[in-house]
């Protein structure tokens, strides 16, 4: 994670009505506080501060001093309204939800729903070996509820991965960070340069060739999100795949049985030729539901279970 | 506007010429800029390319009339150019990013205007005395500044290559901006690669600048500095402009170009695709507030 060269905000400050508590956490881009409102209700909120550019060494204000770093604060700043936009259109308990927006302290805010819970990223650390394969079906079984919710609004996430799948407290997966998200179609988003992570994005995503992005694109992360919760690590990156293809047979890392059916999946996932993957959200949801063998579980069957009881064998 | 401008860019002794130079002007703007692709780097020419492109096309795109503010457009200008030597090294899976230095003038109103990083460089020279210049970003004009060496002594050090500042690299670039001149009848702004400046210094050019026109003089000089360097020079580009009286029928009036012509000329091989390229529009307060306002409404309109 990039450093935060720039001060947080203090503890108690109060942010257009919401009290700071804490940070969360802090990226390239931003720091995520935890803040609560006149009620007490708990808010993650965001705030835009980019980390290579030195914004706040004291006090609350941004100060740009440099006027070459005003331009680069503001292009930035574009990428924060397309992650609050695509946000702003989505109502869906697998999709982080935006409860507000606003600009303050030279900067903006965007006010998210508080989800009480851990990363996929921080399970996979902590618990891998306890990802059967039901618990894996029944995570991107729901999230794929959640990313056909996005793509229906024509949006593409393109930076799913487990630090950005939180497990809520109740076992609900909820996709977040929307930072790299587009909106596809609009040529203005797909100017924007592009944003991924090595070994989840997809290939044709390090070409940046605005026309070969789509559902597929997020479908290759959530391929590579699922060979990770597998495997422990990401698969070879795609654009080095592209070149030699050395992805490592998820068989021969996992560490419990799966059955032949969730690799398929995931070698499906994975093709380097986005027409050979599944297409929609839908249709991967669809395979992950179908599992062979064992009786069909129902689909409602698996909702609200505590997480601690999902991870039993 | 009246002036006079030269631009060459020479081979030196060198395989490849990775300098890229370049002019272009409406009715009331002139721009300058110069780009030395860095020798050692991957595809140094690339960089001078992409920059010179990018920085022109720029130019074409907001200098129909006069420049608002001209070293914010300078400075967000390299800046776009930056990135799209960025993207362009993403794009094409390229091991290490192609680097560039860039100087670039803009001249409107009579008066100068210029940005700089690296250490290509910019004279403008008053009656045969330099009156203002860009301090290089680099590891030998540092220890100049700070006293440890002399500029003598800096012309013949082992690191006098070496730059902290350029387009195209891990970080991005320092860009110094120049306090503007007013231009006086006779003025010579030139811009200028070290294969050039290393050889030729200001006090030389000043005072043979008395006597001859850029036109006139700057061949002869390419050829001197080229000479100097006893087989071994760098690339050498220079572009070089002299104010002239306004009023002098003689000299070619910009004027009489309509107002959405532009005379272009840069040695750069190709158009790149700028496809690619990020292309950063200034956000104003007002785009941020009209942004605000969509996604506040949007979260209004949506049932949660």
């Amino acid at each position: 994670m990039p450093q935060q060269a720039n001060q947080p905000l203090p503890a108690g400050y109060v942010l257009n009505g919401y009290r700071i508590e804490k940070p969360l956490s802090s990226g390239g881009f931003s720091i995520v506080y935890l803040a609560r409102d006149e009620t007490g209700t708990p808010f993650a909120i965001k705030e835009y501060l980019p980390s290579s550019l030195p914004l706040r060494t004291e006090g609350v204000e941004v100060q740009l001093t440099d006027e070459s770093n005003v331009a680069m604060f503001r292009h930035g700043l574009k990428c924060f309204f397309e992650e609050g936009r695509a946000l702003a259109m989505i109502s869906h308990p697998n999709v982080v939800r935006v409860e507000n927006f606003f600009r303050a302290n030279e900067t903006c805010y965007m006010v998210m729903q508080y989800v009480r819970g851990r990363t996929l990223q921080f399970h996979i650390q902590r618990h891998r070996h306890e990802f059967t394969e039901a618990f894996i079906r029944r995570i991107f079984i729901h999230l794929m509820n959640g990313l056909r919710e996005v793509h229906s609004s024509k949006l593409l996430h393109l930076d799913i991965k487990p630090a950005n799948i939180f497990i809520a407290m109740e076992g609900r997966p909820v996709l977040l960070d929307f930072g790299a998200a587009r909106i596809t179609l609009s040529e203005e988003a797909m100017k924007l340069k592009p944003m991924y992570t090595a070994g989840f994005a997809a290939p044709e995503h390090y070409r940046f060739k605005p026309e070969e992005l789509g559902p597929w694109s997020d479908i290759y992360s959530v391929g590579a999100t699922i060979y990770t919760c597998i495997a422990g690590t990401p698969p070879q990156a795609g654009d080095q795949r592209e070149e030699k293809d050395r992805i490592i047979p998820l068989r021969t890392l996992a560490r419990q049985e799966y059955s032949e059916d969730l690799y398929q999946i995931v070698d499906d996932c994975l093709q380097l030729e986005f027409m050979k993957r599944p297409q929609t959200a839908y249709e991967l949801q669809r395979r992950l539901m179908n599992e062979p063998g064992s009786e069909k579980r129902g689909f409602l069957e698996t909702i609200n279970r505590p997480l601690s009881k999902l991870f039993s064998r | 506007m009246r002036f006079t401008i030269f631009q060459d860019s020479r081979l030196g002794d060198r395989k490849g010429n990775e300098d890229r130079v370049g002019y272009s002007y409406s009715r009331d703007v002139l721009l300058m800029v110069i780009a030395d692709g860095m020798g050692g780097h991957e595809r140094g020419e690339v960089a001078a390319e992409i920059a010179v492109n990018e920085i022109t096309r720029r130019f074409r795109q907001e200098a129909r009339n006069r420049l608002r503010r001209p070293f914010e457009f300078l400075v967000s200008a390299i800046q776009s150019a930056h990135r799209a030597i960025v993207s362009h090294a993403v794009e094409h899976n390229l091991l290490e990013c192609p680097r560039t230095t860039c100087v670039a003038c803009i001249v409107q109103n009579g008066r100068a205007f210029w940005a700089h990083a690296g250490d290509s460089r910019l004279y403008i020279l008053r009656s045969g005395t330099l009156i203002a210049a860009t301090s290089d970003h680099s590891k030998v004009q540092q220890m100049i500044d700070a006293g440890e060496i002399t500029a003598e002594a800096a012309s013949r050090h082992p690191d006098r290559n070496k730059i902290f500042s350029c387009l195209g690299g891990v970080v991005p670039p320092v860009i110094d901006t120049g306090q503007d001149v007013a231009l006086e009848v006779g003025d010579t702004v030139m811009l200028s690669t070290d294969g050039f400046w290393a050889q030729i210094s200001a006090g030389v050019l000043g005072s043979m600048l008395r006597k001859q026109t850029v036109v006139d003089l700057l061949p002869g000089l390419l050829t001197e500095a080229q000479r100097r360097a006893q087989g071994e020079s760098d690339n050498l580009s220079v572009v070089a402009m002299t104010w002239e009286n306004q009023d002098d029928p003689r000299v070619a009036d910009t004027q009489s170009m309509d107002d959405t012509e532009f005379a272009t000329s840069t040695n750069t091989t190709e158009q790149l695709d700028s496809k690619g390229a990020v292309i950063a529009e200034d956000v104003t307060d007002e785009d941020i507030e009209r942004a605000i306002a969509e996604i506040q409404s949007a979260i209004k309109k949506v049932p949660r």
